[in-house]
């Protein structure tokens, strides 16, 4: 079952554009890519849902205080191209989130890449971040 | 150059896409994410032949039926990377503030249309074009919407009531499908960079399929009451999807409206 997203569609690389765009999202006006994080926890929900995919998980701090932060991703049109199913990724599982923060100091971020960490695949997050 | 370094980096991740393989598992075969389409020219291994010729209908014309999706370079500029447009004073004021606030009242984050052409541009998500004696229709997968290109040989209508598409009707010059499209509703953004128009605009446009896997586009904007001159835009080049059907998609969660800056 973990098989099914074991690799990234190579049909990524053909939609991902090849010029300096904002794509359709205004990724600019909410996240800051000076602003890089890197968080691991366990997904507590996940929205497959347009227009765009959205999951929270428990991050867990050196002084054991959980925060639920959310992310945001590309449409599940094009995860679903890049060979994510809506299981690819279930609540329970823990993974490593690598993206951008709000600009708005909320415990959310943009998605680049997670990595589911149970068996280390990597699944790019279709996100607008990645069409610039 | 900030477009170089941009390349670059979207060609590491095209390489990096591109290493991974792609694997369909087992119940993939009754998606329609990957599904063989009848009338699809094939290499002999079975795989589509997008340099073959292009499809006609049977009154002889280039059929542009297909899934497309618009190389990335048009998404901010339609008149082409760098090129600056005159523009009327109250529309470069406007264009200055779509762009020094980053989009940030662009329609689409509302879940509100394109308009023409910027919906053919969205980047990674496409659109359908169906080609019919009297009608081509472009189908949009980017929240489920879709224009009507009538070849029945109507005229535009008089005084119609405004449209986020506009009114569009379609003729063959030779190999190129010409349409016209007007009366448009103020507000919709020409590309991704937010040109602006007026209820004055009137958009011609020319496509060419010079074989199965492209498709190509000119634009010609004319709109006297937000540009003194009409303008062209850089041809546009699609490249087809093939062996794919299109994605429903609807605004279920929209919430981006809630997180940009400004608009708390």
């Amino acid at each position: 079952m973990k098989t099914r997203f074991a690799v990234i569609v190579a049909g990524l690389g053909l939609l991902l554009s090849a010029g300096p765009a904002l794509a359709h999202h205004a990724f600019a006006a909410e996240y800051d890519a000076k602003k890089p994080i890197k968080l691991t926890g366990a997904v507590t929900k996940l929205e497959w849902l347009n227009p765009h995919t959205w999951f929270y998980i428990d991050v867990k701090d050196d002084n054991g205080k959980v925060t639920n932060w959310g992310f945001e991703m590309g449409s599940p049109n094009i995860l679903l191209r890049a060979g994510w199913t809506r299981n690819s990724m279930k609540p329970g599982d823990v993974v490593t989130v690598e993206g951008s923060r709000a600009k708005d100091g909320s415990n959310n971020g943009n998605v680049k890449v997670v990595t589911l960490v149970s068996t280390g695949q990597r699944l790019f997050a279709g996100s607008s971040q990645e069409q610039q | 150059m900030t477009f170089l370094t941009d390349a670059a980096k979207r060609l590491q991740v095209s390489i990096a896409a591109m290493t991974m393989l792609f694997v369909m598992a087992g119940p993939a075969s009754a998606q329609w994410l990957n599904i063989p389409l009848p009338g699809t020219p094939r290499t002999p291994d079975g795989k589509p032949n997008l340099m073959a010729p292009a499809p006609k209908t049977t009154d002889g014309k280039p059929d542009l039926s297909g899934i497309w999706h618009a190389d990335g370079r048009y998404l901010d500029n339609l008149a082409g990377e760098g090129v600056d447009v005159p523009m009327h004073p109250w529309a470069a004021a406007l264009y200055k503030q779509r762009m020094d606030t980053l989009g940030r009242d662009k329609p689409q984050l509302h879940c509100l249309p394109h308009g023409v052409p910027d919906a053919m541009l969205v980047a990674a998500i496409p659109f359908k074009i169906v080609q019919t004696p009297r009608e081509v229709m472009v189908l949009y997968e980017e929240f489920n919407q879709y224009r009507q290109i009538f070849t029945d040989g109507r005229s535009l209508p008089n005084d119609p009531n405004p449209a986020w598409f506009g009114y569009s009707i379609g003729k063959w010059e030779g190999d190129t499908f010409v349409v016209e499209t007007a009366g448009f509703k103020e507000g919709t953004w020409l590309d991704n960079g937010g040109h602006p128009h007026s209820d004055a605009l009137h958009i011609t446009e020319r496509f060419r399929r010079p074989n199965f896997g492209t498709l190509e586009l000119d634009v010609a904007i004319d709109d006297p009451k937000a540009y003194p001159k009409p303008w062209k835009s850089a041809t546009i080049h699609f490249k087809l999807l093939p062996d794919t059907e299109l994605l429903e998609h609807l605004c279920e969660n929209e919430r981006d409206a809630q997180h940009l800056l400004g608009n708390q």
